[in-house]
């Protein structure tokens, strides 16, 4: 089994190199020279620094050995330097990632909980009106903007009602040990968390009603009942159990988009993560971080789908045995 | 052909949710055609009274923001910005995933291999992130916001079209082909491609719900083309307001809402359609 | 009938004019139309018939596991040692199921969890109706899969359904179905997706458990062959509708209805045609929604006149142990009497 792991993790490497050169390309795209984008358009004045960057990104050398340079920079884990945090953009991107994490783990957990929910209720009362409502409801909330949902649930919930905060993460001045600020947290998090979690509920609500309904139909559903299982124990252990797969791949694809959506909703919410960062840093111009962010991004997202990957194997037994 | 054709008319037409959709993007579509008549004066004037609310006067049934512009006026020239967009969008993603597809089905091995490599790369890397990207290299003009989003979104169409042309590659009418002595392009772009078309078509119309999604979140960010008034941008300008005139950011989300849910509807329509197997139960 | 039980305990089922229509699109189709027969303790029944007869339909009648759209019971008693299981509610039949009446089903690699190992689906079904612990029930698990001849039972116990063969995994099911000692076990062709090889042995052990536990048995197959070597009575079924009812050797000694004479290939035309048993009879099963008036067979019946284009054959008891619906045996049978003089 750890074969396995270490296999798929490797796969990884492949990915992420050709999300460097990519970058590299996208650098050349960009007006002015490598140098140029790094310093931030000479917008780096510390004369060592300056050296320091002429020398790791090769300057005035031949095309491919600055690709050489970079791939190799990038891959000791120096992304360059942000003159307007003056500091190195990996430190500046890791301080603030922790942030992200948390929105996408509970936007994740949200969408989950409600959209499977969902979905095996509709299947259960298949065409009557809960069906008919929570179908509804799931088209209604895959096609509306998430920064929308997020600007009308703020007028709703925190300004006209004032139950939860209208953006931060945080309440200034409020740090009275580590439970409450973790509540503290939890309360800033419930807004944005939904807002972003809403349209991936409705996917997971729309496919999981789908495989529910097929797996209905299957032979051992049948059985189950056979041997007098309560209808409760023959949807939970057995139909849900088979019909929860597709689920887990659909998760694995949705973490690219929904790492996108983040950069949304950070923005309207205020939420000190990467993407208000990324935002931060293209209305600045902050070229090194922008792409900082592109390739921790992806890093985050490939290994997202490797733990999601290796997940779906542990819990389907048939494509284990290889 | 005919008569296939008449009979997925049939089948789509008794789909009630598939032709509300469909209404609605007629209308969607009549709004922005028809926008030059109905707001003949630049929408972006000032016309009256900052934040009137909608539904209050009949001048402006739509309200007016804080500028006093007229709301309905920006959402009609508003529908030509996203229809545009999201129709350019899209359709440089299914060129791009057509070609991609249909050439790693087509040829196989190590081309399929690379290709196949190359759509995973674009699945992995975190889509808005990278239209903001290529927006802050390339400059926030509404061309490469367009290319930007068609190339986030090309991957699905990619796959589709790949495994589309790989049922279709053995079957005999192509040996049949290629034993004539027809060139690979021929029987690529003549023979197999039409036959792969359809569900491909259909996918591309909720390409088009997906792309219009990504032109507002940017618009909305600020980062499109300063230019152009788009719905998503109408939202963003109006977030200062939210605590007093929510309606300007509520408006043009309804508007975004209904075209995206109407595309999904006429998409999940024509998929049920083609897929007539699944229906009678 | 009567006089073939003289004094008899409550049989183990008693299906008692059962109905069952299937509404469709089209119309409501009367899928079993009228059918009873008993099981008593210890015995075999056969259900035999082509597919679409009715018979699998009739036995998921019997455990209420009908797919409910689009089929119904909707006339007559399910009567399991006296209770009629029609008329329960949906938790008591849940008692009933897997406990007394179990059922085991046509294609066992299907049949069963694929993402639940095989010890864990025994154990289930074991601690469903009986209140032992999780370590007891596996115990129970490795003495069933013993009892069925499952060979290394311990290690069974983890393994999934996909890594067993079609013979094993039948056996798991069948361990599954006795586990809670049911005194009624329902076999819906349960040899039919297996390799010959294997179906001897697998109706072998059906019988041998039997044996063992005094239960009844009905095993529902279109192939004469498993009904010779396992059946005590056979039932004979066609659109819906019994239409004979014997003890086995009677019935492939003289097989009455023109249906089973087919069947049997022991028409005079057909032994002169070929040599061999099983034998096609011309034509094909009516759809249920365009039965015709009259006896359902006669447009493929060699021994069809005017009274069975008119009106349906009722069963009767021609001979002793023997019944069956068919005009044609009818008068055959009292032509023979009258001719004896009786």
């Amino acid at each position: 089994m750890r074969r396995i792991v270490v296999r798929r993790l490797v796969q990884i490497i492949p990915l992420i190199f050709a999300v460097i050169v990519l970058n590299f390309v996208l650098i050349h795209l960009a007006p002015g020279s490598l140098f140029d984008v790094m310093t931030s358009e000479q917008q780096v004045t510390d004369p060592a620094m300056l050296d320091q960057l002429r020398r790791t990104y090769g300057v005035d050398q031949p095309t491919w050995v600055q690709l050489a340079k970079y791939i190799w920079a990038v891959m000791r884990l120096d992304l360059g330097f942000s003159y307007r945090q003056n500091a190195p953009v990996l430190q500046v991107i890791m301080e603030q990632l922790p942030a992200t994490v948390i929105l996408m783990l509970a936007a994740t957990t949200i969408a989950l909980l409600v959209g499977v929910t969902a979905g095996v209720v509709a299947s259960v009362r298949v065409n009557t009106i809960w069906d008919n409502l929570i179908s509804f409801g799931a088209v209604f909330f895959f096609a509306a903007p998430s920064f929308w949902l997020g600007i009308m649930m703020t007028v709703l919930f925190a300004v006209k009602l004032g139950w939860f905060p209208v953006g931060g993460m945080r309440t200034i001045g409020s740090g009275h040990g580590a439970f409450a600020d973790a509540l503290d947290v939890m309360h800033h998090l419930v807004l944005p968390a939904t807002a972003l979690g809403l349209f991936y509920a409705a996917t997971y609500a729309r496919v999981m009603r789908a495989s529910m309904l097929e797996v209905f139909r299957l032979d051992f559903v049948r059985t189950a009942r056979a041997k007098g299982l309560s209808s409760g124990r023959v949807i939970v252990a057995h139909v849900m159990r088979n019909a929860l797969l597709p689920i887990i791949t659909l998760l694995g694809l949705q973490l690219g988009t929904m790492l996108g959506g983040s950069v949304v909703i950070e923005a309207v919410f205020s939420w000190p993560g990467i993407g208000s960062l990324l935002f931060d840093s293209v209305m600045s111009r902050n070229l090194p971080m922008v792409l900082g962010v592109l390739v921790l991004g992806s890093l985050l997202v490939a290994v997202c789908n490797a733990t999601v990957d290796l997940l779906y194997m542990r819990l389907d037994p048939r494509i284990r045995v290889r | 052909m005919l008569a296939l054709a008449a009979d997925f008319i049939r089948r789509f037409a008794r789909n009630r949710a598939a032709l509300v959709g469909f209404v609605l993007v007629i209308v969607v579509i009549g709004i922005a055609l028809s926008a030059p008549w109905l707001f003949p004066r630049n929408p972006l004037r000032i016309v009256g009274r900052p934040e009137i609310w909608p539904f209050t006067t009949s001048r402006f049934p739509l309200g007016t923001d804080s500028l006093g512009r007229d709301i309905a006026a920006m959402i009609a020239y508003g529908a030509r910005t996203t229809l545009l967009i999201g129709l350019c969008a899209s359709l440089t993603a299914t060129i791009i995933g057509i070609s991609v597809g249909a050439t790693a089905a087509f040829f196989g091995g190590w081309v399929d291999e690379l290709l196949m490599r190359l759509t995973e790369l674009f699945q992995t890397i975190p889509n808005l992130i990278f239209v903001l990207t290529i927006v802050s290299i390339l400059g926030q003009k509404i061309e490469y916001v367009t290319i930007a989003v068609g190339i986030v979104t090309w991957t699905p169409i990619a796959r589709l079209t790949r495994a589309e042309f790989m049922s279709l590659r053995d079957r005999e009418f192509v040996q049949a082909c290629r034993s004539m002595g027809m060139g690979n392009l021929r029987i690529m772009f003549g023979e197999i491609l039409p036959n792969a078309l359809p569900p491909v078509i259909v996918l591309s119309s909720l390409v088009i719900a997906g792309a219009v999604l990504f032109e507002s979140a940017v618009s909305f960010l600020g980062l499109g083309d300063p230019n152009i008034s788009s719905w998503g941008r109408l939202i963003g300008d109006g977030r200062t307001l939210i605590r007093s005139s929510w309606y300007i950011c509520a408006v043009p989300g309804v508007a975004i809402m209904l075209t995206v849910l109407a595309l999904n509807l006429v998409g999940d329509g024509l998929n049920d359609a083609l897929n007539p197997k699944l229906r009678d139960r | 009938m009567a006089t073939d039980r003289v004094s008899e305990p409550t049989p183990v089922l008693a299906i008692d004019k059962l109905e069952v229509s299937l509404f469709t699109r089209r119309g409501v189709l009367p899928a079993v139309d009228g059918l009873s027969l008993t099981v008593a303790a210890g015995e075999t029944v056969a259900i035999v018939g082509e597919s679409g007869c009715g018979k699998s339909l009739a036995a998921l009648a019997v455990m209420r596991l009908l797919p409910e759209p689009p089929a119904r019971i909707v006339g007559g008693a399910v009567r399991f040692l006296g209770r009629d299981l029609a008329a329960l509610s949906d938790r008591e039949m849940q008692r009933v199921r897997g406990k007394d009446i179990s059922m085991i089903f046509q294609d066992p690699m299907t049949s069963l969890n694929p993402v639940v190992t095989v010890g864990d689906q025994l154990i289930e079904a074991i601690r469903r109706h009986t209140a032992v612990s999780r370590r007891e029930a596996g115990d129970r698990a490795v003495e069933l899969l013993r009892q069925v001849r499952i060979p290394d039972a311990e290690r069974r116990l983890d393994d999934y359904p996909h890594q067993m063969s079609g013979g094993m995994s039948q056996r798991v099911m069948i361990a599954m179905a006795i586990a809670c000692g049911p005194q009624l076990l329902i076999a819906d062709e349960p040899t039919t997706a297996l390799d010959v090889t294997v179906q001897a042995q697998i109706l072998g052990l059906l019988k041998e458990l039997q044996t063992e536990s005094g239960m009844g048995l009905i095993i529902i197959t279109h192939d004469l062959g498993v009904v010779a070597e396992t059946a005590d009575r056979v039932v004979v079924m066609y659109a819906g509708r019994k239409v004979e009812e014997a003890r086995v050797g009677a019935l492939f000694e003289r097989p009455l209805h023109p249906y089973t004479r087919g069947l049997l290939g022991a028409t005079p035309s057909a032994v002169r045609r070929r040599g061999g048993r099983l034998v096609e009879i011309a034509g094909s099963v009516p759809a249920l929604s365009d039965l015709p008036v009259g006896c359902a067979f006669q447009n493929r019946c060699p021994d069809v006149f005017d009274r069975c284009r008119a009106a349906r054959p009722a069963l009767a008891s021609l001979l002793p142990q023997q019944s069956v619906a068919c005009f044609a045996v009818e008068e055959e049978v009292s032509r023979h009497a009258a001719a004896v003089g009786t």
